[in-house]
């Protein structure tokens, strides 16, 4: 269908105006990195505007944000960018292998129970995260896991109620005499679950990978609560040093710089995977 | 290869509140090493359960299943040295040709891992391994005509190629016993036909142990050394197809084999005569009076002129021209009758023309009343 130049016009218009939307706070955040930190203490403030371009764009700041990361110079910086890499990497992988068997066995095994558990697990959703915190605290505390990863990393190999969904809904599509194939071939379900449903399962893991990263990447909370020492903080919590006790907006620029610097991986991998993505988002959505 | 023997198998499944279903009843069946052997029947007789319970795939409520003379029903799938060949062909999507024909093989081989076989010295004999899975492949796809295509996926490839590569992943591996279910019915009718010739001929040259499932009387009676004509789970002849065609052991087998379907009518045969719905044949038969169905194949019937005595009067419904014979629907005082005549003899038959039907006393067959009444 051809549209004309009119509805053209107005669909560009609606759809540049929502990616300014969209846009602005990076771009504020870019800006704000590179100036100097009277003006961008001033930007933050609103006592003055901000440009467009800033007129001397402040690069060292990027250096000095890194420097002045924790407590050691450049150090600090190693070890929170360490720890979000170790965690978010655990994190990823335990979900993706542990949702993944457990949406083949809630999509492919019968056993007594099955359905009755699967809504139990739907409904471990409906549990607010806050409900949670206090106890799980005290459980980990018990195990002796405060300021260690542990309680970061350990649940993420439990499944994820929402991709285990996912998982179960791709699986339950692939032909059963697959799997009943792989039987006579001589695999067993772990097995099975490896070599033929996990590499058919490509576009699910593909969005299970990439929210995971981005969830846990920039996960305030969960460190915040369990990771108190500053060597075993993540990048996340670590932009917090930038704000001191009294809210002061000295090093403004400094942690929009940091910012910057910590969103990169996330962006950088939404693009690499965002073919396989889609994909996957279109089949959920064709096939249902 | 082996031998397949059932004894008084079957498969119950229990449904909520106590309801259970009897897909499967006290089926006997030996099956010799070497043969080809079809299970046919509609839809929901049974057959693809019974193949699924010999592959492993199902569980066997009651009775005894044994290869080569050991009872397996408690051998899982993968042990029973079984290949099975899906209606949708089950060919792994993410894997290529060389690698889904390949895979039963490497799944079996003594050294699976690279890293393990090399940390154990066992190097060498696991890269011995390997060049004896690519000979065994490059055998097969030989065989098959596979070799030009051995690096596609199968959504490259054609309804009759993944068919080809599906049978080829089971005679890579050479299993004891074959195991096809409906293996051509995603197939156009021309490519059935080309496949059904094939399957025959790679047969004869692997001397293979096979159970093929179809509902195709046709595919089964070309295919079969021993035809299994199976309904609500029974069997209910087990013979050669010729046997099944010219003595049908119920009146059920005989509906089902042939086309066109034998005529069968429910009457009373006394004195020498059937008689049914107020007409009546002369037949010679040493069976007793009794009441019975008469089946007579279409190709057995005779036309005479209308109006010769001792013959059914009928008009003819509808006239099918097949080239060399031609079929002809008559509408008789026993209700629709079906007639196969050679194409000259029929030359003349016109729709709405009166004959009368006449039949061969030597190719008539009696059945006792009811759906599966037996062959008197």
């Amino acid at each position: 269908m051809k549209r004309s130049p009119l509805a053209n016009a107005i669909l560009w218009f609606v759809l540049i105006m929502g990616t300014a939307a969209f846009i602005f706070p990076l771009w504020w955040m870019a800006v704000v990195s590179l100036e100097t930190p009277q003006r961008a203490e001033a930007a933050i403030t609103g006592s003055a505007g901000i440009a467009l371009f800033p007129p001397s764009p402040q690069l060292a700041n990027y250096a000095d944000a890194v420097r002045e990361t924790g407590s050691v110079p450049w150090m600090g910086f190693v070890d929170a960018l360490a720890n979000s890499i170790v965690v978010t990497v655990l994190v990823v992988l335990g979900t993706v292998l542990s949702s993944s068997a457990v949406g083949y066995a809630f999509a492919r095994l019968r056993f007594r129970g099955r359905n009755p558990l699967f809504l139990v697990m739907l409904g471990t959703m409906m549990l607010p995260g806050q409900v949670t915190m206090i106890p799980l605290f005290l459980l980990f505390r018990q195990f002796g896991w405060i300021d260690t990863i542990m309680p970061l990393v350990v649940p993420a190999f439990f499944g994820n109620a929402f991709f285990i969904f996912m998982y179960r809904q791709f699986i339950a599509q692939i032909p059963e005499s697959l799997v009943e194939a792989a039987r006579v071939d001589g695999l067993g379900h772990a097995a099975i679950w490896w070599r033929i449903i996990l590499p058919l399962c490509r576009p699910v893991t593909a969005i299970c990978a990439v929210f995971t990263f981005i969830g846990t990447w920039n996960d305030f909370l969960g460190p915040l609560i369990y990771l108190h020492s500053d060597e075993s903080t993540t990048l996340a919590v670590a932009l917090n040093g930038f704000k001191n006790q009294y809210g002061g907006l000295e090093d403004v620029h400094l942690l929009m710089a940091l910012s910057v610097l910590t969103m990169i991986p996330c962006i950088v991998l939404f693009i690499a995977a965002q073919k396989t993505f889609v994909e996957g988002l279109a089949r959920g959505a064709v096939k249902g | 290869m082996a031998n397949v023997t059932l004894t008084k198998v079957g498969k119950v499944y229990e449904g909520e509140h106590g309801s259970s279903f009897r897909a499967v009843d006290a089926v006997d069946l030996a099956i010799n090493d070497g043969e080809f052997c079809v299970l046919v029947g509609p839809s929901g007789c049974g057959k693809s359960t019974t193949l699924r319970m010999i592959a492993g795939l199902e569980e066997i409520s009651e009775g005894d299943l044994a290869i080569d003379g050991a009872r397996v029903n408690d051998v899982p799938a993968k042990d029973r040295d079984i290949a099975f060949v899906f209606q949708n062909y089950a060919l792994y999507p993410h894997l290529t040709v060389a690698e889904n024909i390949a895979f039963g093989l490497e799944t079996r081989r003594a050294h699976r891992s690279a890293l393990v076989a090399a940390l154990t010295g066992a190097g060498a004999a696991r890269s011995e391994e390997t060049s004896a899975i690519r000979a065994r492949v490059a055998e097969v796809s030989k065989t098959l005509g596979l070799d030009a295509l051995l690096s596609r996926f199968p959504r490259e490839l054609s309804g009759g190629q993944r068919q080809r590569v599906a049978v080829g992943r089971a005679i890579a591996r050479d299993p004891k016993v074959f195991l096809f279910d409906e293996p051509l019915s995603n197939l156009d009718a021309r490519l059935r036909i080309e496949t059904r010739t094939e399957l025959r001929m790679l047969h004869r040259r692997l001397k293979a142990t096979i159970v093929y499932v179809t509902h195709d009387q046709e595919e089964a009676m070309t295919l079969a050394d021993r035809l299994v004509v199976m309904h609500q789970g029974k069997v209910q002849q087990n013979a050669s197809a010729q046997e099944c065609y010219e003595r049908p052991a119920n009146r059920f087998v005989a509906g089902f084999i042939g086309t066109p379907p034998m005529n069968i009518v429910d009457g009373r045969l006394e004195n020498g005569a059937f008689t049914a719905k107020g007409a009546s044949v002369a037949i010679a038969t040493h069976i007793p009076a009794q009441a019975c169905a008469l089946g007579f194949r279409p190709d057995r019937v005779r036309l005479t002129a209308a109006g010769t005595t001792g013959a059914i009067p009928a008009t003819i419904a509808a006239v099918e021209r097949l080239g060399d014979r031609t079929d002809l629907a008559l509408d008789s005082a026993w209700g629709r009758l079906i007639a196969r005549l050679d194409a000259d003899l029929a030359a003349n038959a016109r729709e709405g023309d009166a004959v009368g039907v006449t039949l061969d006393a030597a190719h008539a067959h009696f059945f006792k009343p009811g759906e599966c009444g037996a062959r008197i």
